[in-house]
């Protein structure tokens, strides 16, 4: 392969095993804008393709014309629904989801028609020549109504809940405290920054080479091939250089476009969505409605639960049932309830298809939940922290699902530390003006300024859940070099900016320093190894470390068989003379449970995480303005691999929940995306972020690699209702909607 | 996109001439909105006219004191000019809160004034908007609206003027140097936008053809006492919700004189004329200054989503002149 440049995932050296701060092998490339990204993907004979969306959240599609588009100079192929070569249908969890509009559009934005031509320009204004006659019908925007109004049009035949899961246990549902509220939150995006792309190879065997940004290259292709009507072994993807993802990977994009048209004209093919697009490219955070009521005890101790939770799933399945199951099993947070009625239901409906984006299910339960928490403080005469403390569940408890928390659990401890921080001091008049609600835009000297201090706690399941038989698979080669042995890693693990490059070749050196490995490189991802399952969930370090760590221990086994075979040798003499050593192994973690339909009971999940957060803001409450002025938090992550990669974990989580927490929003209006760019779609800059106070908890999991815990996401699940109480301290306000703006706070 | 013709202007005439020529021709100056809005379809030019390389690309002091400011000059350029920064701190102030350092490297002072309204439905070509396509009706009024018009709009159009900078100037009693198809000619800023009323066509009095050459701002010799403030939904790089500049001259407790405006709540930089009316003469209270707010805002008919702002800009306004009195 000319022209493609795969150093993205190249070149993982370090001089460092876990435990130690190693740096990115891609952090100076990244830095210094050399690292190609998948948008960088080049070949001189590409041509480039596009496609075309529709405008309608809702309609049936009486005809298509692509005589205009396919009269244009420099068009090589236009393709619709009846080209698609195989399956017309793919997605995650449910192949229901059209590779081209068939007879109808769901969403706004859903691909219709595909075009490729010479350049890229050209091959958007050829799409855009396409003559679709439309009938709009009546779009389903209102997920309540779409649940529970039988009168509701369905958006698919199946009808419009996609999944509801109960949770029952106990039958007790009184107590002499009782509190209740409605809860919303918004669709947030994962707002990554490099937008779907890829390049697809014809090859000669007649399938294709597919170098795509993704968070799993198998999954990926085992929803093209199908599609391409090709075996899987001729569908071949290597991972290209991912600019972020967050979830919004895990369903395809272009994949199968660009698959089509390159075996159509022949020729490579590229596709860059522009920002825009992007926004209509992926699927979002679900947004939730929640009704919650608490019933406890004069002291605070948990009687009940009751709780229903409603996710708007938008147009197709994407991973909305699994989104689903962790609302309602981790429905009511890290503490002990013995009576629970929770339900949570996915739901269809024209909005933008919603799937997975970090915290997955969990986040939004955890702001209704820990909003409840505060409001059943303030009803017994609690501190925040001592009701929590409370109610915290431990090492011993269970799970409303029945599940047996067998790992530990110091939540109450987390909680005191937390709340044993110094408070930052008083901002006031003569302040730093970055340090005051509003910032540089100068609307305040300190006056209308008020400070709220908030907790927030989050659990979240780590790995995948639900009975899925999950695995990682890795190839680890010990060869000799004239600079001594030196170790190959293989995995189709996806670095998506997280750092796993970096901790694979960490652990592939602890575990091969007998050997005398120093040099670890980390061959290319692609589909030539197993799978190495999907860098979501907070699972990579657990699932692809448990794989390098397994395949590194056997390479291991045979290296002492040999040394003790020969006692005379060094190592680097026995790799010298016995090697390659090289082995596969893939690594699973323990089996797990679906949910019982009715009773959600079950051993559903891998492992679990919590995080705890306090915020602090100064609220300006004549503008409306707020400022975080720190946010600090305990997470357990087991054990630490690679600290500077984990703090980085602690400070981007927490930054997207603030995010959640104070503006970030896809706006949706009668089913259609009113902000599609980041000017209008906003995330937090780095004046909005404010410095973080981290204590980082190492109580091992005797289950897993290392004993480490998954860290990715949790961070992101408790910085939300850590700040949102934080805003109703300082204000007095209920705020039962995140993001919370400046006209939902008091002016008086 | 459509396909347009670019080319760059050497001097003005002829740039005049070459827009004055043709209905689908536009200037360009940094690029910064007008090719966002070329790229949603919701502006076409076939040719584009490049200004910004014009010779008006400086700012300088006459000797009356006031400034001249080049309509090519960048945003970052005036914001970080001595004479600026001294003069006029609420124009500085004003500059350094709009957009980013990026974009405000590339845009120019005419095209900041000349910038389109963000409403979320005149972006969307697939939506009708009177703005955009007259008579087709306006989805904002009914629809999202939360960060639109409280005052000065009408039935046909509820779009507020985005810019910041405007807003100073608004204030600051600047006036715009023109090159037409008749010559040079000037025309007070405030008198450079028009209100919507039934035609929201058209933000402004100007002919296509019309070439922002300067913008001159009078001496003012309580200009050094003055802020800009902008309430936004993040600490930076994002539009106002509500903004406001103001000046202040206080001798003994009274107000001699003011000059304030605000941002994000009308179709135009709204200059604050009642306010000041109501203000001249008065005691510098906070009490004072809410009558004055109250003699302004009195005019204002907020829509479903947007009350908010009334008491926002209020406040705002209140807590910006009480600081100016102390300061
Ligand atoms: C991400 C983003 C965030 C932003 N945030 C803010 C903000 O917070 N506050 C704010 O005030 N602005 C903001 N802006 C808008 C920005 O200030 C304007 O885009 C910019 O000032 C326009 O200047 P320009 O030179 O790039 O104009 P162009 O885009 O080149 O032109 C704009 C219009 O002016 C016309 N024009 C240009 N020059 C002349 C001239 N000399 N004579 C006559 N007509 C002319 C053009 O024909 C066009 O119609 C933001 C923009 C972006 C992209
Ligand atoms: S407010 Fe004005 S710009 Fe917005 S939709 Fe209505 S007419 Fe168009």
């Amino acid at each position: 392969m000319t022209g493609i440049d795969t150093r993205a995932a190249e070149g993982a050296r370090s001089a460092q095993g876990i435990g130690q701060s190693a740096p990115r092998p891609d952090g100076v490339l990244k830095v210094t804008g050399e690292f190609a990204y998948s948008s960088d993907l080049w070949l001189d004979d590409m041509v480039w393709g596009a496609t075309l969306r529709s405008p309608h959240p809702s309609a049936l599609i009486r005809s298509i014309d692509v005589g205009p588009a396919l009269a244009m100079p420099g068009v090589l192929a236009v393709l619709t629904h009846e080209d698609v070569p195989g399956d017309p249908f793919y997605g995650l969890e449910r192949r229901h989801q059209p590779v081209l509009a068939v007879d109808r559009v769901r969403y706004q934005g859903e691909p219709v028609a595909l075009v490729a031509a010479d350049h890229p320009e050209r091959a958007r204004r050829a799409a855009a020549a396409i003559v679709v006659d439309y009938e709009v019908t009546e779009a389903v925007t209102d997920a309540r109504r779409a649940a529970f109004d039988p009168a509701c049009p369905r958006v698919h035949e199946e009808g419009n809940v996609l999944r509801h899961q109960p949770v029952r246990t106990g039958s007790v549902f009184e107590a002499p405290v009782v509190v209740s509220g409605e809860y919303e939150v918004g669709m947030q995006d994962q707002a990554f920054l490099g937008p779907e792309s890829g390049l697809a190879v014809p090859a000669e065997d007649g399938g294709v080479d597919l170098y795509i940004a993704t968070q799993w290259l198998h999954v990926d292709r085992d929803q093209i091939a199908p599609c391409l009507g090709l075996p899987a072994e001729k569908v071949r993807l290597t991972l290209a250089g991912v600019g972020g993802a967050f979830g919004a990977r895990e369903d395809l994009s272009m994949q199968v476009h660009a698959c089509m048209l390159a075996l159509r004209t022949g020729r490579p093919v590229k596709i860059v969505y522009g920002r825009e697009e992007s926004f209509f490219g992926h699927v979002h955070r679900h947004p939730a409605r929640m009704r919650y009521e608490h019933g406890a005890t004069r002291d605070g101790r948990l009687v009940y639960v009751k709780a229903e939770i409603l996710l708007d799933g938008g147009a197709y399945c994407s991973s909305s049932p699994a989104v689903v199951g962790n609302a309602a099993s981790l429905g009511v947070g890290p503490y002990e309830v013995g009576n629970v009625a929770v339900d949570a239901y996915g739901v269809y409906t024209n909005n933008p298809p919603c799937g997975a984006m970090r915290g997955f299910g969990a986040v939004q339960a955890c702001f209704a939940y820990e909003s409840q928490m505060d409001l059943l403080a303030e009803a017994c005469g609690l501190s925040p922290v001592e009701i929590r403390r409370r109610n915290a569940v431990s090492q011993g408890s269970h799970l409303i699902t029945g599940q047996l928390i067998d790992a530990p659990a110091p939540l109450a401890d987390m909680l005191t530390e937390l709340e044993s921080f110094p408070l930052p001091a008083t901002t006031g008049t003569g302040s730093d003006l970055r340090d005051l609600p509003g910032g540089v835009s100068q609307t305040t000297r300190g006056e209308g300024v008020r400070r709220g201090v908030g907790y927030g706690v989050g659990i979240k399941n780590i790995c995948f859940s639900e009975g899925f038989d999950d695995y990682s698979t890795a190839r680890v080669r010990v060869e000799a070099t004239p600079d001594g042995p030196h170790a190959l890693v293989h995995t189709a693990a996806a670095e998506v900016g997280q750092g796993l490059v970096t901790v694979q070749a960490q652990i592939a050196r602890t575990e091969l320093a007998e050997l005398g490995v120093e040099e670890v490189t980390l061959v290319p991802a692609d589909t030539s190894v197993g799978s190495a399952g999907s860098s979501s969930a907070s699972r990579q370090s657990y699932m692809t470390g448990g794989a390098v760590k397994t395949a590194c221990e056997a390479v291991r086994e045979r290296f002492r068989e040999l040394a003790a075979g020969h006692p005379g040798l060094s190592p680097a003499e026995l790799v010298e003379r016995f090697g390659p050593l090289e082995e596969t192994r893939e690594y699973r973690h323990r089996p797990t449970r679906p949910m019982d339909p009715l009773t959600g009971q079950g051993d559903s999940h891998t492992q679990l995480a919590l995080c705890v957060h306090r915020a602090v803001v100064d609220v300006d409450v004549e503008l409306g303005l707020v400022k975080v002025v720190e946010l600090a938090a305990v997470q357990d992550v087991g054990r630490v691999l690679n600290l500077l990669a984990l703090e980085g974990q602690i400070h981007g989580g927490s930054a997207q929940g603030l995010g959640l927490a104070l503006m970030e929003e896809v706006q949706v209006v009668d089913g259609r995306v009113r902000n599609p760019s980041f000017t209008d779609y906003l995330i937090p800059t780095i004046l909005d972020m404010p410095p973080m106070r981290m204590s980082i908890l190492e109580n091992a999991d005797p289950a897993a690699p290392y004993g480490l815990r998954g860290a990715g996401e949790p961070p992101t699940l408790s910085s939300t209702p850590a700040i949102a109480a934080a805003v109703r301290a300082a204000t007095g306000r209920p705020l039962p909607r995140v993001p919370i703006r400046p006209q939902d706070i008091a002016l008086p | 996109m459509r396909p347009f013709v670019y080319e760059r202007a050497e001097e003005a005439r002829s740039a005049v001439a070459a827009v004055a020529d043709r209905p689908d021709a536009m200037y360009l100056g940094g690029g910064t909105n007008l090719v966002d809005l070329m790229r949603l379809g919701v502006a076409e030019p076939a040719r584009l006219v490049d200004v910004s390389r014009l010779p008006y690309d400086t700012v300088g002091v006459r000797p009356d004191g006031a400034l001249r400011i080049g309509a090519a000059v960048r945003n970052s350029d005036l914001a970080a000019h001595p004479a600026v920064r001294r003069a006029h701190p609420l124009l500085a102030q004003a500059l350094l809160a709009g957009a980013s350092g990026q974009v405000r490297n590339m845009a120019t002072v005419g095209g900041n004034l000349l910038q389109r309204t963000r409403c979320a439905y005149f972006q969307d070509i697939t939506k009708p908007c009177n703005k955009r396509n007259p008579g087709s009706g306006c989805p904002a009024r009914e629809g999202d609206h939360r960060n639109l018009a409280i005052i000065g709009h009408s039935e046909a159009c509820v779009a507020t003027h985005p810019s910041d900078m405007a807003v100073a100037l608004a204030a600051l009693d600047a006036v715009v140097h023109l090159e037409g198809r008749d010559g040079p000619r000037t025309l007070p800023l405030t008198e450079l936008y028009r209100l919507p009323g039934d035609d929201p066509r058209r933000d402004t009095v100007l002919d296509p053809a019309d070439l922002i050459t300067e913008v001159t701002v009078p001496a003012l010799s309580f200009g050094g006492r003055s802020h800009y403030r902008k309430v936004r939904d993040r600490a930076s790089f994002a539009f106002a919700v509500v903004s406001v500049a103001a000046a202040l001259d206080v001798a003994g407790g009274v107000v001699r004189d003011c000059r304030i405006a605000f941002g994000a709540i009308a179709p135009v930089p709204w200059r604050a004329r009642r306010a000041e009316e109501a203000l001249r003469g008065a005691p510098a209270t906070e009490d004072a200054f809410a009558a004055a707010a109250r003699a302004e805002l009195g005019q204002a008919r907020p829509l479903r989503d947007n009350a908010f702002k009334v008491p926002l800009a209020r406040n705002l306004l209140v807590r910006t002149l009480t600081e100016l009195v102390v300061a």
